[in-house]
């Protein structure tokens, strides 16, 4: 796992400067999920590499070729369009195997047993670097920081996991050029976040390549007190850099004028987001939602729209949870696909309630949480009761509050979120709006990418001090 | 416009998502072929969305039932049988899109692309789409050179070349595994270092050792097999394919009607399979355990054998179970939110009876509290309800929830049941199997929970899917089938169990008081031979006893016979009878009835009534002809012999013998005379009536439902 060059070639080449391209520091971001991709972390990228830029930096975002995209969850321009144009984009050739949907791409082996396929690739990619699916993906990445940072020196290298090959080439920038770091570790890597615990232990590949990365880091970013807390506990001579930069929603999904609901036509519940969590999920609001139905008549008239990405490769919209939800469509449960970022706001603006389904529990905040929450919209959750989503929603006046994933508390809490659709005030949507402003993106992130200039550059280039906003970029 | 030809491997998984992408198809003017194993009338087309082509199961061509009987892969399977259809073929020449609807049919779709260079070939319906879509809107571009048709053509031909090589090695390697040659010292120990060779690649090692297992087995040398699996599951590191190996091994064996040489093995594998998958995936640690669960009570080593290792050495069979976290957590006790409410005092007791088993003992249970005042009965059976009756093919569905805790399967429970507990003051399940267990998935509220255990129960998973803290009171209908049951489930012993009850079976016992003939003095009678553990052969054998000293003794069979496709140990006992049979049947010794509705007719002609079983909960039909006058003889059920509680306990002393030989003394002694003949019967008509007649159990009944109220 080490560098094959020895260390005293490493030093040597450390100390060698690389070209410079005018005053401006320069920061590698290695971010596979940058826009155009239709990713949920797609948000967050865009949004960090837009601060540095507008905090005075030359960014390079190095992620995947779009076309590779269209194997997961597909391309969604319009968040291209909020990029900042000074940022460099570098596209690598690389793509998931394991998502290949055309069947002339198959060796006769795999053609015969698909899956024992996948699982050798798997074992192939761990040879490699500890991660299933990305693992393959460590030496065209090494060889890509080193060739960007060959063309133009990079004063930091930030490195936003998952996939947590990054931190390989990560590591082999610092070996090589000592060039200083920092993790966007966002949901963590030894954490599991859904089964809450260790997901692997320190003496595991993984383990090693964790806590030697991290060691090295000027800063690890974490979405939540949780996630962080983990960190500081496993690794305490990380305390004082581990620090949480929460998701926050962009301040364009808000829906701009108070909503007003028609009782008599019925009102439209709504879910946005990657439909990622077990069918058994999925099954079990939609059985509350018919038993909400079969008792409350406002609810036997309204409908649930659900929009976002579903399943992926051969699977994408033709899984389980598909199933669930064409099967759903005699009771008024429609799926409409995923929605383009530039369409979220208008979509928030036609609902009338909000389903909020997640998985995980304490460790899990999630990013759409924070948009619900700021859309002034009543929010019925479907996720375990101890979950850091509840910790963004307590106080939330319009928050029916987290009852666990049992259908018949679950139905009670459509019922109460149709009342508080229907009696809703102003003042309580606004006051609902107000409680979430804290966790505008902007905010969020801002101290941190001030931080970490600060950390590099020596300087207190705040955001803005290039005389430009980072909200939507230059576009 | 454009073809498109859909292949399926097995049943369409997501129906609803399939017909919304035909709809689209059809939308977009695209014709559809579907192929495979496919059954059209379960798909329910509806008219114009698709032609539908279900591929023979069994293809009517020798030759193709003979090559598809060398093929192992169910993928190549498919794409044999389809590429041997008339019909598929006409297809695949004009199709523009080949899609493969599952993992299983895309080796067929990537041999049809093969022989269509022209066509797109696409893993999953989603694709498809995107590829019709394109087509429809005129975006799509395909760019496939001559060569690339061309190469493929050379591919076909070496492929051929080199299956045909590889089959041929296959056949060698099956020869070096003649009986004779395994059943040899040398011929053992060579395959025994072969399978644990170092180095060999586990997928060669795994399907080599189960080869070697399985001809072991056949061979009669089952030593061989096991040391065989040892040494190959010891240098196997993976826990899957140890666990699969195993598990494959033992359904083998279980198809063969044996006892698996590595059951415990193979169980405790496939549980540490489960134990590993239980912190992060909880459903595929349900279905190991599932998978465990169906070795460990598969029918072959307790109902078509005449011995059980649970009835035998019950601590011992299931500590795999006892140990496995998973199995831990499916019996983790839910308990009630709320407690069972007391009986209404202001109106009548609302019963539901419900059962999904044979409602044969609820028939007086039924009738006298549909006519009690101070009762209101609803009763379901399960498979009357179209919501309800598929639900009750799924055990599985259990196990996921009680493991997950929280399913699809326990959501669809919840909707159906809940109405039913929101009426009911009181639900009572006969027998606990499936409508039991999907009983306790829900929290009933504070209606009380009765359940029924009968006997065949105690020897199947099925309690074991039982939360017992959901249930306030369980019945048996013996103490033996108790006292077991509660060897077998901890549940039924521990601070949250039912409260236990013994109850007899419900019968109407007057109804058999009918007089004999003196013929009848010599007729021995067997009621209900349709399961091994009745053991007809045993009481053949004390016919033959009998009639070695007297040939006015007979043997009448009344039921229904086995039914030897239902395992091969079945199959195997079956043949031993009917060799008997063949013997005894043309001199008039033996006569069989088939089933008959006139149960205390034909008792009027049978004068010593036989229990030969193995294993009986309470045994009726002897009841029933003890209460005909039919002297009864009970063999002293092996399962329960010797236990605090067996058929010993359960009837007068004289009535149960130990062996064949016991029976025939016994026999000859009752028989000995008209007069002591007719005074055995009547005492044992006497004391049958007495003791079991509804007309004393229903007491027991009202005491259950309604404590300290009239019916």
């Amino acid at each position: 796992m080490q560098s094959r060059l020895s260390p005293l070639a490493a030093l040597t080449r450390a100390g060698r400067r690389r070209p410079r391209r005018g005053a401006r520091p320069h920061v590698i971001y290695l971010a596979i999920g940058f826009p155009p991709a239709a990713k949920s972390s797609a948000y967050r990228m865009r949004e960090t590499a837009n601060q540095f830029a507008a905090a005075g930096w030359d960014v390079t975002v190095i992620t995947i070729a779009d076309e590779s995209w269209e194997r997961e969850y597909g391309l969604d321009h319009t968040l291209s369009e909020g990029v900042d144009p000074r940022i460099v984009i570098e596209r690598l050739p690389l793509a998931r195997t394991d998502l290949e949907t055309d069947i002339r791409a198959f060796s006769e082996a795999r053609s015969l047993h698909p899956q024992r396929w996948i699982e050798q690739q798997r074992r192939q990619e761990l040879r490699i670097f500890p991660e299933p699916v990305f693992g393959g993906w460590r030496p065209e990445l090494e060889r890509a920081v080193l060739r960007v940072h060959q063309e133009h020196a990079a004063d930091l290298l930030m490195t936003t996991c998952a996939p947590y090959v990054n931190l390989a080439a990560t590591w082999r920038l610092w070996q090589e050029y000592r060039v200083p770091y920092v993790v966007d570790f966002r949901d963590g890597w030894s954490v599991d976040v859904i089964g809450g615990g260790a997901a692997f232990t320190k003496d595991s590949a993984a383990g090693r390549w964790e806590e030697k990365v991290l060691a090295e880091a000027r800063a690890v970013w974490c979405v939540n007190e949780p996630i962080a807390d983990f960190y500081r506990e496993r690794y305490p001579a990380l305390r004082d850099r581990v620090r949480v930069v929460r998701n926050g929603y962009d301040e364009d999904c808000v829906p701009a004028t108070p909503h007003r609901p028609d009782p008599e036509a019925g009102l439209t519940f709504g879910y946005l987001g990657s439909i990622n969590f077990a069918p058994a999920l999925l099954d079990s609001v939609l059985t509350a939602w018919r038993m909400a139905r079969r008792e409350d008549p406002l609810l036997a008239r309204s409908r649930f729209e659900v929009r976002g990405h579903i399943g992926a490769g051969a699977l994408r919209e033709a899984n389980a949870h598909m199933e669930l939800l064409r099967a759903a469509a005699g009771d008024g449960v429609e799926f409409g696909g995923p929605l383009a970022k530039a369409e979220v706001a208008a979509a928030y603006g036609r609902w009338d309630a909000l389903v909020l389904m997640l998985v995980g529990g304490r460790f899990v905040t999630s990013g759409k949480v924070y948009e619900y929450a700021a859309s002034g919209l009543p929010v019925v959750s479907a996720h375990e009761v101890d979950h850091d989503a509840a910790t963004v929603l307590a106080g939330h006046p319009l928050w029916t509050g987290a009852v666990g994933l049992d259908p018949r508390r679950l139905a009670d809490s459509f019922t109460a979120a149709a009342r508080l659709a229907v009696e809703a005030t102003d003042e309580q949507r606004a006051a609902a709006q107000a409680h979430a402003r804290r966790f505008a993106r902007g905010a969020q992130l801002a101290p941190a990418v001030a931080e970490a200039t600060a950390m590099v550059t020596g300087a207190a280039t705040g955001p803005g001090s290039d005389g430009t906003s980072s909200e939507g970029g230059q576009a | 416009m454009t073809k498109v030809l859909i292949v399926a491997g097995e049943r369409p998984q997501q129906k609803s998502v399939l017909v919304e992408a035909l709809r689209r198809f059809r939308a977009q003017g695209a014709s559809v072929g579907i192929v495979g194993d496919v059954d059209a009338d379960a798909l329910a087309l509806e008219p114009g969305l698709a032609e539908v082509r279900t591929l023979a199961a069994e293809p009517a061509d020798p030759r193709l039932r003979r090559a598809l009987a060398r093929i192992t892969q169910p993928s190549r399977a498919l794409w044999v049988r389809a590429w041997a259809d008339p019909w598929t073929r006409r297809w695949v020449r004009t199709a523009d899109v080949l899609v493969a609807l599952d993992s299983t049919a895309v080796h067929a779709v990537w041999e049809m692309a093969q022989r269509q260079p022209r066509a797109d070939a696409c893993n999953g319906i989603g694709a498809a789409g995107r590829i019709v879509r394109a087509r429809h809107e005129g975006t799509h571009r395909v760019a496939r050179r001559a060569s690339e048709r061309l190469s493929a053509r050379a591919g076909i031909v070496v492929r051929g070349a080199r299956r045909a090589a590889v089959t041929g090695a296959r056949e060698s390697l099956e020869a070096a595994m003649a009986p004779a040659v395994l059943r040899s010292r040398v011929g053992g120990r060579l395959w025994r270092s072969a399978v644990a060779a170092p180095g060999l690649p586990e997928r060669v090692r795994v399907a080599l050792a189960y080869r070697v297992h399985l001809r072991s087995v056949q061979a009669d040398a089952p030593r061989l097999a096991a040391a065989t699996t040892a040494a190959a599951t010891g240098r196997i590191g993976g826990r899957k394919s140890r666990a699969d190996l195993l598990t494959r091994e033992a359904s083998a064996e279980l198809d063969l009607g044996r006892v698996p040489v590595c059951l415990t093995e193979a169980v405790t594998a496939e549980l540490a399979l489960a134990d590993e998958f239980l912190p992060r995936q909880q459903a595929r640690a349900a279905k190991s355990l599932y998978k465990a669960m169906r070795l460990l009570f598969h029918r072959v080593p307790h109902f078509d054998q005449l011995s059980s290792p649970l009835a035998e050495r019950p601590a011992e069979f299931l500590a795999p179970l006892r140990a496995s976290a998973t199995a831990r957590a499916m019996a983790t006790p839910r308990g009630r939110a709320t407690p069972a409410a007391a009986p209404p005092a202001d109106r009548p007791l609302r019963l539901l009876i419900m059962t999904n088993g044979n409602a044969h003992f609820l028939r007086e249970i039924k009738e006298r509290y549909a006519e009690a005042p101070g009762v209101e009965l609803r009763y379901l059976h399960l498979a009357d309800d179209p919501v309800a009756a598929p639900l009750t093919h799924n055990p599985a569905g259990i196990v996921e929830h009680l493991v997950a805790g929280r399913s699809e399967y326990g959501n669809r429970v919840e909707e159906w049941l809940r109405p039913h507990l929101d009426w009911a003051d009181t639900l009572f399940v006969d027998w606990c199997v499936a409508a039991a267990g999907m009983t306790t998935l829900v929290d009933p509220g504070d209606t009380r929970v009765v359940m029924r255990l009968h006997s065949f129960e105690a020897f199947s998973f099925w309690p074991h899917l039982i939360d017992f803290s959901r249930v306030d009171d369980l019945v048996f209908v013996s103490d033996h089938l108790r006292d077991l049951t509660c060897e077998v489930v901890p549940a039924l012993t521990g601070e949250q169990a039912p409260r236990l009850h013994v109850i007899p079976n419900a019968m109407d016992l007057r109804r058999y008081d009918r007089p004999k003939e003196p013929s009848a003095r010599f007729t021995l009678g067997l009621i209900g031979t349709s399961a091994v553990a009745k053991d007809p052969r045993w009481a053949i054998e004390v016919l033959r006893r009998l009639r070695a000293d007297d040939e006015r003794y007979r043997l009448v069979l009344v039921g229904g016979g086995l039914d030897p496709k239902a395992s091969e140990s079945v199959r195997q006992y079956q043949a031993e009878l009917t060799a008997d049979l063949a013997e005894l049947e043309p001199s008039g010794a033996v006569t069989r009835i088939g089933h008959t509705d006139d149960v205390p007719g034909v008792l009027s002609g049978i004068g010593v009534i036989l229990s030969s079983s193995v294993r009986e909960s309470f045994h009726c039909a002897l009841v029933e002809g003890a209460a005909s006058g039919a002297v009864p003889v009970a063999r002293d059920w092996p399962f329960f012999a010797g236990r605090e509680a067996s058929a010993r306990t359960l009837f007068p002393a004289d009535w149960v013998v130990g062996t064949p030989a016991e029976a025939a003394e016994r026999i000859r002694a009752a028989t000995a005379t008209e007069d002591v003949w007719r005074a055995e019967g009547a005492a044992a008509a006497g004391h049958a009536t007495k003791t079991w007649d509804w007309s004393v159990v229903r007491h027991d009944f009202d005491e259950l439902f309604l404590p300290g109220r009239q019916a």
